[in-house]
């Protein structure tokens, strides 16, 4: 029986481990997760789909008012809304797949799809 | 020696083995059930002291000793803690049984040129790759568990080289009188098999 000591080769399975780590996390937490398309949705009427890569300033109109959405860059935000404490446009600029955002005054819903795995499977308010 | 004799020797033999088996999984039962009081950072993530039982057995002992030892503590250790064919029984399972696997394989092509360190972390990781794999087919068919696989396999290498250590320093501890002893009684069990 050899006596308890570290070998060469357990030192190398170790950083050959430590070195695929890296490839795990940019194969399931890299740029797939890209959105490619925004999906608003308002109470009442049909979805709209918009592709993420050219930048425009749409104007939706719900129960309130309008919205004003922008899409730049291949993000998507809530630039103006009618409601009163703005929480759709606090929320920033959405790129990934599976990011939602939503005006629930002006019953406004907005989500990033994409082919890649969604971040969220749904979301509840 | 005649056939008799060889018959007795035998069965005081494997009667030691059962003993090593027995001592070890009692062992690996009680760090089992002490461990899963200690309240865990994130559901699913545990350092898995009981693990350094089956390696410490394994590089003692072999990969049959050590598969008892692991099996007897993932079926005793869920009685105990009432999680026996539940969810989190299910995985310990598939856990055990992907470790156990690996390092058999493992055991079988390297044999010494991994220490207890190596191991560790090789079972780490099969351990946690095949929880993830009947997590997912089993009670959470959903993509978006991928996003955690990193993290988990992270968690898994680090567990994996901290209960390395640790094996290595029991290791280092045993009292080596006590410890060939034990590994003497055990030869002729080895051979009879």
């Amino acid at each position: 029986m050899t006596r308890p000591a570290i070998t060469t080769l357990d030192m190398l399975l170790i950083a050959i481990a430590i070195a695929a780590l890296p490839l795990a996390y940019q194969q399931l937490w890299g740029p797939n997760y890209r959105g490619t398309e925004v999906n608003i949705l308002v109470t009442g009427q049909e979805n709209q789909r918009h592709s993420l890569l050219r930048n425009q300033t749409l104007t939706v109109n719900g129960k309130l008012g309008d919205s004003v959405i922008r899409i730049k860059n291949g993000k998507a935000a809530f630039i103006n809304s009618p409601c009163a404490n703005k929480q759709c446009i606090h929320s920033g600029w959405l790129d990934r797949n599976g990011d939602t955002t939503a005006c629930l005054p002006n019953r406004i819903t907005l989500s990033v799809v994409g082919n890649g795995i969604a971040r969220y499977d749904s979301v509840n308010f | 020696m005649s056939a008799n004799t060889k018959a007795i020797s035998n069965s005081i033999a494997s009667q030691r083995h059962d003993h090593i088996i027995a001592w070890f999984a009692a062992l690996a039962i009680a760090i089992h059930v002490l461990e899963s009081v200690i309240p865990s950072p994130l559901p699913g993530i545990k350092i898995g002291l009981a693990n350094i039982v089956t390696i410490i057995v394994l590089v003692h002992f072999g990969w049959r000793t050590a598969a008892w030892v692991s099996l007897l503590r993932v079926l005793i250790g869920s009685l105990i803690i009432g999680s026996f064919l539940s969810p989190t029984f299910v995985l310990s399972l598939s856990g055990a049984c992907a470790s156990l696997i690996v390092i058999g394989l493992a055991y079988t092509l390297l044999g010494d040129k991994l220490s207890a360190l190596g191991y560790s972390v090789l079972a780490a990781i099969a351990h946690i790759l095949a929880q993830f794999w009947a997590a997912y087919w089993l009670f959470i068919p959903h993509d978006a568990l991928f996003h955690l696989l990193p993290v988990l396999l992270t968690v898994a290498i680090i567990t994996g080289i901290v209960n390395g250590i640790l094996a290595l320093a029991v290791q280092k501890r045993l009292k080596p009188l006590i410890y060939e002893s034990i590994h003497t009684d055990e030869q002729p069990a080895k051979s009879s098999q």
